[in-house]
């Protein structure tokens, strides 16, 4: 059987995906930007767990042989800083646009063609 | 010297960054000047590599921290490496002296600091030996690209810039993923101690992780479904920014590619990612070079014959085979001259007259004569005459698909070319028999730059022998996995 994290990551993914795909208004693609990060970094996190496991934190009691794969943990922090400088460069980028244009929605956002 | 002083790659741009707010007290010149320093140091440095890598044949390995790899990070600057970090930082250093006259936009210091960390983070995806780290680098790489696209502050650059964080993000997301599976899989990071364990990974984790990480490169390296920012950014960003885009940020994306590729041959499902990846190359020349063809602004239509071309590069990677990677860096090569030159001359028609519409570049032969002339010669290069630099790599890259046995591939991309010989034409015949104008001056330092890169161009055109030696040294660094594998000095953990 899947394990519960790993789908549930799977489906925060797709939910994303689906908002980024689908939705009109310029901020709900954001979110749904932000939620498929979100995703990801539950996804990378599962990959690490060890069941039955504690924090890989070395103190009294918990040795290098009770502590789940430290590894992900490093590789979430990073990414969920860089997912915060992604978004927050976006949301800037959608102020402009609303200025400029004055909509946010994606259909009217259009004097680049060709 | 000791090879580990070629983290100063990484370093000095990071670091002059940080200098870039105390340097602007100075005044709006200072900023520039100080660019145009830092650049010409970097560029030092880079050729201190090349020659290092290129006289020893052994390649550099920076052990971060001094911990051995798999543990440490390692950074792998090999033949590859050292020819392309030398040519990101000439590319950088000409830009840096094109911008002096170029970017007037205010403000000039969180430009010059984006502009060191765009030429860091394309160091860093190609210098890296690791994989999460190659992410970070590409993140470093595709942020500051986002924001040197909204730099202009116009509607068009704002809506540039949003279109490349959307699909920028979706690929960095999937290309995370990828790096989950493949990470869950083997238990490493490290692209040495994966090529080892690759034979042994579960073919559909392999298939699926590789063909993600592919998919999200793929934003990077403007391959077909995926490229539809490129020609917005391309148009809306500053035009110095828009030839290190061409010239080596998009090199970057497709060299990781093509490292990753390779590394991961031993897997089982290999070549189903390699058949995916040459269809997506083969549209993405085909697709360019007709949204090509019916352009009115010139450096959207340049911007389309990039992407044609760096479709072309992703074929010759994707053919699996020792001479289609050769071909393919070959090109790179040339194409970052050939492009370099050609945005360089566009920017400069910009700058000096006001738009890149067709209707600016009528009379140009009159009125630049130089910078027509300069065009002229990357226009002719570009379509792949011989004589020129890029016929050459064309034709190995052709050579190396029908060697393949992929026939419809050349075929498709054969008629490709004639597409884009008809749009250059059209671009020379504009030049130099429409319209009138008298001359204009066209400033000493972009004539001497252009006036480098021509030489270069027809430099390599008509002797290639030398410029085609260091390809394959360069080309044999990304194929034979073996080689790579012994020479980085991996701790005995794990398998």
């Amino acid at each position: 059987m899947i394990s519960v994290y790993y789908f549930g990551a799977i489906t925060l993914i797709l939910i994303g995906l689906y908002a980024v795909l689908v939705k009109k208004n310029l901020l709900k693609i954001l979110i749904g930007l932000s939620i498929m990060e979100t995703g990801v970094n539950l996804l990378l996190v599962s990959v690490g767990y060890v069941a039955g496991k504690s924090a890989p934190i070395l103190s009294e009691g918990i040795g290098p042989a009770q502590a789940v794969d430290p590894i992900p943990q490093a590789l979430v922090l990073t990414a969920i800083v860089i997912g915060v400088a992604t978004t927050a460069m976006a949301l800037s980028v959608a102020i402009i646009l609303h200025e400029k244009y004055g909509t946010l929605n994606v259909e009217e956002i259009r004097r680049l063609r060709g | 010297m000791n090879g580990q002083y070629a983290s100063l790659l990484i370093a000095l741009p990071l670091i002059s960054a940080f200098f870039v707010p105390l340097i602007k007290g100075l005044g709006k010149k200072a900023v520039k000047y100080y660019l145009v320093a830092i650049t010409a140091l970097q560029t030092g440095i880079a050729a201190w590599v090349f020659q290092q890598v290129y006289t020893s044949g052994e390649p550099i390995i920076v052990m971060a921290g001094g911990w051995k790899p798999p543990v440490g990070i390692n950074l792998y600057i090999g033949h590859f490496a050292a020819l392309f970090v030398l040519i990101v930082a000439a590319v950088s250093f000409m830009m840096a002296v094109f911008s002096i006259r170029a970017v007037e936009v205010e403000p000039i210091d969180k430009y010059a600091m984006l502009f060191l960390l765009l030429m860091l983070g394309a160091t860093g995806m190609i210098a890296t030996g690791d994989l999460f780290n190659l992410f970070v680098f590409m993140e470093i790489t595709s942020i500051t690209a986002y924001a040197l696209t909204a730099y202009n502050k116009t509607g068009e650059a704002a809506e540039a810039s949003m279109k490349y964080i959307i699909l920028g993000g979706i690929g960095s997301s999937f290309f995370l993923i990828g790096v989950a599976l493949i990470y869950g899989a083997t238990g490493t990071l490290n692209m040495a101690h994966l090529a080892q364990l690759a034979g042994a990974i579960d073919p559909t984790v392999a298939q699926v992780g590789l063909a993600l990480i592919v998919f999200g490169l793929a934003v990077e390296a403007e391959l077909f479904p995926l490229n539809a920012w490129a020609p917005d950014a391309y148009q809306a960003a500053p035009h110095p920014i828009t030839a290190m885009f061409s010239a080596f940020v998009v090199k970057a994306g497709l060299y990781a590619m093509a490292r990753l590729l390779y590394i991961m041959q031993a897997a089982e499902s290999w070549s189903s990612v390699l058949k995916m990846l040459v269809i997506m190359a083969t549209l993405t020349v085909f697709v360019a070079e007709f949204a090509a063809l019916r352009q009115r602004n010139v450096k959207r239509m340049i911007a389309y014959s990039s992407i044609a071309q760096i479709g072309l590069i992703a074929l010759a990677f994707a053919l699996g085979t020792q001479a289609g990677v050769d071909a393919g860096v070959f090109h790179m090569v040339n194409h970052a001259i050939v492009k370099a030159l050609l945005f360089l001359a566009i920017g400069h028609v910009a700058v000096t007259l006001g738009g890149t519409s067709l209707e600016h570049f009528e009379g140009l032969g009159k009125r630049m004569p130089l910078t027509a002339f300069a065009i002229t010669v990357g226009a002719v290069a570009a379509v792949g005459i011989p004589l020129f630099n890029v016929f050459w790599s064309k034709l190995r890259i052709l050579l190396a698909t029908l060697g393949a046995g992929y026939t419809w591939a050349a075929a498709l991309v054969l008629i490709a070319s004639v597409v884009e010989a008809v749009y250059y034409f059209r671009l020379i015949h504009t030049m130099w028999f429409a319209g009138e104008g008298g001359r204009i001056g066209e400033g000493v330092a972009v004539s001497v730059i252009l006036l480098v890169l021509v030489a270069l161009v027809i430099v390599i055109g008509v002797y290639p022998d030398y410029a085609w030696s260091i390809a394959q040294k360069a080309g044999s660094d990304i194929f034979n996995v073996a080689q790579y594998v012994k020479n980085v000095p991996l701790m005995g953990v794990g398998a």
